[in-house]
C-alpha cells in the first residue's frame, strides 16, 4: 500500500463557540486531484489552513508524505506547495525576484534556484515578463505568477484554494490545463473551488464540504449517484415518432422514453449519456427522424450539493 | 540563517522601491537638524553678551564699554532671561547689575557685578573681555569722581596718579555656571544636541513605517505564505526585524555621517553610538511589528506609527532637551525608548562615554526590545488565523 501524500484524520477546529471545522479526513494519492467543493463559509480555507501548518488543529491530525505536521511543522512543509486564494505576491518585485525569494524559503539557491525559476516562468508562460515589477501584470498574469510560486519547489503536495477566483476566462483555462498537466506528472492536487465545472472538470474525486463537515465523497459519478437521478436526452424533429420511440427504446442504457406528440419532441432518461448519444442519434435518423435539436441534461454537483444539504451551492 | 537574511533583503528590497521614503529618510533628518541648530544657536555669533540691570550710568557706560570692544549686547529686562540666554546658547555670557552698583559707580567706589559664564569654549574669553572693559569703565569712574574732588589742575593730575595706582579696580564676582541645564550642555555646539534628537526621532519614525508595509503583506497573503514554507515565526519575525534594523543603522549612519561633514557636530565614540542605535532600532522594530499585527489597516497604522511616533519622540527628549524638563515629566520620559536612547546618546557625545558608562541605558532598550519583539512573534502567530 502506498504512503498517501496527504492523510488528515478528524481534523477540527472552532473559533470561540464556532465550530468551523468539525472532522474532516481526507487521503490524497500521489498523482491524484482532489476537490474540496463547497459555498462559502464552509470551511474550505480553514481546513486548508490547518493541513499547511498555517493552524493548529483542536483535534486530529495531518500527515504530508508520512511525516506528522504537529510533531515535525518543517519536514511537513517541505512537502507542501501553496497557492492561496489571495495573490500572495510582492507587487513591488518582480516575477523572478518572487520566485527567488520564496524559493529560497524552500531551501533552494544558486544555479539550481535560477534554473528552477526559469522553468516554472516557461510553465506558466511569463518568460516573456520576468523582470517588470509584478504590479504590473494583469490579474491573470498574477494569477499564474501565484501558482507558479506553488511549483517552484516541486511539492508532492500542492494545495490551490480557489487559484481562478476573479480570473479572465482565457486565463482560466490555462490555469485548469496547468493543474491537469501537474497531475498527470505524480503531484498529489488538493483543490478548492465553489465552481462545480472546475471540480467536474479536474477532479478524481471530490469532496462535498459544508458546515465544517465532508458530507460526501467520491467520484463525481458515484456522488452523482447519490441524487438517484440519471442524465435526459432530449430529441427534437420532425418524422414517425411512435416508430422512432420503438426503435429507441431498444437501445440498452435507454430506460424510459416519453414521446410529446404535439412537440415532436422524445425525452429519454438514460444510463450515461455521453457514451449513448451517437447511437441514440444514429437510431433516431435510421428511423426516418429529421433531427432539429439535440439536448443532453445530466445531474451535476450542484444537483448533489442541492441533495445531500438542502441549499445551493452558492448560497 | 539564509531564511532570516532572504526576508530582511526582501524587506530592504520594498522600502527602497518606494521612493517617498528616501526623502524622510535621508533629506528630512538634516533639514531638522540644520533648523533646530539656527534655531538654538543662530544668535550666539551676533549677541554674545546678555545684560541686565538698572539702566542708569552704570548700566549705560558699561554697555557703551562693551560695546566699544565690539562685544554684540542684549539688554534683557529680567536676570531669569539673562540666565536663558546663557543656557540656551544664545548668550556666552551674562552681566547683572544691581541698583547698588549704580549707586557705587556714581560714587566712585568699588562696584560689584555678577558675571554668567556659558558653557561654550568661546565663553571664557568672552567673559575676560568684559571683565577687562568693566575694569576700566570703572577705574574711569573713579578717576572722574576724584577729579570732581580736586579743582586745582595740579593737585588734580596728582591725585589722577594717585587715582591710577590707588583706586582698586572694580570688584567682580564671577559665577561659574552652576545651573544643571549649563552643566549639562557644557562643551555642545551649535547642532550637536539637535543632531541627536532628530537622529533618534526620525529613525524611529522610518522604522515604525514597517507596521504599514506588514499589513500589506498580511493582506496580500504573503506572510500566509511565508509561514506555509518551512519556515519557523522566529525566523520571519528575526528576518523582518533584520530588514528594518540595517535601514535604521544606515538610515544613522547616514545622518552621522552628512551631520558631522555638513554642521561640525561631534557624536563621541561612534562604535558606542552605532551600538545605542542598533538597540534602539530594535525596539522601534519591535513596536513596528505589535503595530503591524495588531491593526489591519494601514492608513490606520500609519496614523499610529506617525502620532505615536512623534509622541513618543516628544515625551523622550527628542523635540525638547531632557534637561529641561522637571522631575516629573523626566520620569515619565522613562517610559520612552527615546528617553534612554538621548541619555546615552547625550553622554557618548558630551563626556566621551564608553560602552561600560551607557550599559544602564543599554540594559534598559534591550529590555523594551526584547518584550517587544517576543509580543510581535505571537501575535504574528495568532494573526494567521485572523482573516482580513
Amino acid at each position: 500500500m502506498t504512503t498517501p501524500v496527504l492523510q488528515v484524520d478528524a481534523l477540527r477546529r472552532s473559533f470561540g463557540p464556532a465550530t468551523v471545522v468539525d472532522g474532516v479526513s481526507l487521503r490524497i494519492d500521489p498523482g491524484e486531484t482532489v476537490g474540496l467543493l463547497g459555498p462559502n463559509g464552509a470551511g474550505k480555507t480553514t481546513t486548508i489552513s490547518m493541513i499547511a501548518g498555517l493552524l493548529r488543529p483542536d483535534g486530529g491530525s495531518v500527515h504530508i508524505q508520512g511525516v506528522d505536521m504537529a510533531s515535525d511543522p518543517l519536514a511537513a512543509k517541505r512537502h507542501l506547495g501553496l497557492v492561496p486564494q489571495d495573490l500572495a505576491i510582492y507587487p513591488e518585485l518582480s516575477a523572478r525576484s518572487n520566485l527567488s525569494f520564496f524559493g529560497r524559503l524552500q531551501g533552494m539557491r544558486g544555479a539550481a534556484l535560477r534554473r528552477r525559476v526559469a522553468e516554472v516562468l516557461e510553465v506558466v508562460g511569463l518568460t516573456d515578463r520576468a523582470t517588470g515589477a509584478s504590479k504590473t501584470f494583469s490579474g491573470g498574469m498574477k494569477r499564474r505568477l501565484n501558482i507558479a510560486i506553488g511549483l517552484l519547489h516541486e511539492p508532492r503536495l500542492l494545495i490551490l484554494d480557489e487559484p481562478t477566483v476573479g480570473v479572465d476566462p482565457q486565463s482560466r483555462n490555462a490555469i485548469l490545463e496547468s493543474v491537469e498537466a501537474l497531475s498527470g506528472e505524480g503531484m498529489a492536487v488538493l483543490y478548492t473551488t465553489h465552481y462545480m465545472e472546475e471540480a467536474e472538470r479536474l477532479c478524481d474525486r471530490i469532496g462535498i464540504i459544508d458546515a465544517g463537515r465532508v458530507i460526501a465523497e467520491g467520484t463525481r459519478d458515484s456522488l452523482v449517484e447519490l441524487t438517484g437521478r440519471t442524465d435526459t436526452v432530449t430529441l427534437a424533429g420532425d418524422g414517425p415518432l411512435e416508430e422512432i420511440e420503438a426503435a429507441v427504446s431498444r437501445i440498452p442504457a435507454v430506460r424510459e422514453v416519453h414521446r410529446i406528440t404535439g412537440e415532436g419532441r422524445l425525452v429519454m432518461v438514460v444510463q450515461g449519456a455521453p457514451q449513448a448519444i451517437s447511437a441514440i442519434v444514429a437510431t433516431a435518423s435510421g428511423a426516418g427522424m429529421t433531427l432539429r435539436d439535440v439536448e443532453i441534461s445530466r445531474p451535476d454537483l450542484e444537483s448533489v450539493f442541492l441533495h445531500l444539504t438542502g441549499k445551493a451551492l452558492r448560497d | 540563517m539564509r531564511v532570516v537574511l532572504a526576508i530582511a533583503w526582501v524587506e530592504l528590497r520594498r522600502f527602497l522601491a518606494d521612493r517617498s521614503n528616501l526623502f524622510f529618510v535621508l533629506i528630512l533628518p538634516l533639514a531638522m537638524v540644520a533648523v533646530i541648530g539656527w534655531q538654538f544657536g543662530s544668535d550666539r555669533s551676533g549677541a554674545p553678551l546678555s545684560v541686565q540691570g538698572p539702566g542708569g550710568a552704570a548700566t549705560q557706560a558699561l554697555v557703551e564699554g562693551w560695546e566699544d570692544a565690539e562685544l554684540a549686547v542684549t539688554l534683557r529686562d529680567t536676570p531669569e532671561l539673562v540666565q536663558e540666554d546663557v543656557s540656551r546658547g544664545s548668550a556666552e555670557v551674562g552681566v547683572l547689575l544691581d541698583p547698588e552698583a549704580e549707586a557705587a559707580y556714581r560714587d566712585g567706589i568699588p562696584m560689584e557685578l555678577e558675571i554668567i559664564t556659558g558653557s561654550s569654549s568661546e565663553a571664557p574669553a568672552v567673559a575676560q573681555v568684559v571683565r577687562a572693559q568693566a575694569e576700566a569703565v570703572a577705574t574711569e569712574a573713579a578717576q572722574v569722581g576724584l577729579l570732581e574732588t580736586f579743582g586745582d589742575e595740579a593737585e588734580a593730575r596728582a591725585a589722577l596718579d594717585d587715582a591710577s595706582t590707588l583706586v582698586p579696580p572694580a570688584q567682580l564676582l564671577v559665577q561659574e555656571p552652576e545651573d544643571p541645564v549649563a552643566v549639562a550642555f557644557e562643551g555642545v555646539e551649535q547642532f550637536d544636541s539637535g543632531a541627536v534628537a532628530q537622529l533618534l526621532l526620525f529613525v524611529f519614525l522610518s522604522t515604525l513605517n514597517a507596521a504599514p508595509a506588514l499589513i500589506k503583506a498580511r493582506r496580500d497573503g504573503v506572510v500566509r505564505r511565508t509561514m506555509a514554507a518551512p519556515v519557523t515565526t522566529a525566523q520571519a519575525m528575526a528576518g523582518l526585524t533584520t530588514g528594518r534594523v540595517v535601514i535604521a543603522l544606515v538610515q544613522g549612519a547616514y545622518i552621522m555621517l552628512a551631520s558631522s561633514l555638513l554642521f561640525g557636530v561631534r557624536w563621541g565614540s561612534l562604535g558606542v553610538a552605532v551600538v545605542v542605535l542598533l538597540v534602539f532600532g530594535l525596539v522601534a522594530a519591535g513596536v513596528a511589528m505589535v503595530i503591524g499585527v495588531l491593526v489591519d489597516s494601514e492608513g490606520a497604522a500609519s496614523g499610529l506609527a506617525v502620532g505615536g511616533g512623534l509622541v513618543l519622540g516628544a515625551v523622550g527628549g527628542s523635540m525638547v532637551p531632557l534637561e529641561f524638563y522637571s522631575d516629573t515629566l523626566r520620569q515619565v520620559a522613562q517610559l520612552t525608548p527615546h528617553a534612554w536612547a538621548n541619555d546615552a546618546m547625550a553622554q557618548i557625545q558630551r563626556q566621551g562615554a564608553g560602552i561600560a558608562d551607557v550599559w544602564p541605558q543599554l540594559g534598559v532598550l534591550a529590555a523594551m526590545a526584547i518584550g517587544v519583539l517576543v509580543l510581535g512573534s505571537l501575535l504574528l502567530r495568532r494573526s494567521l488565523a485572523r482573516a482580513m
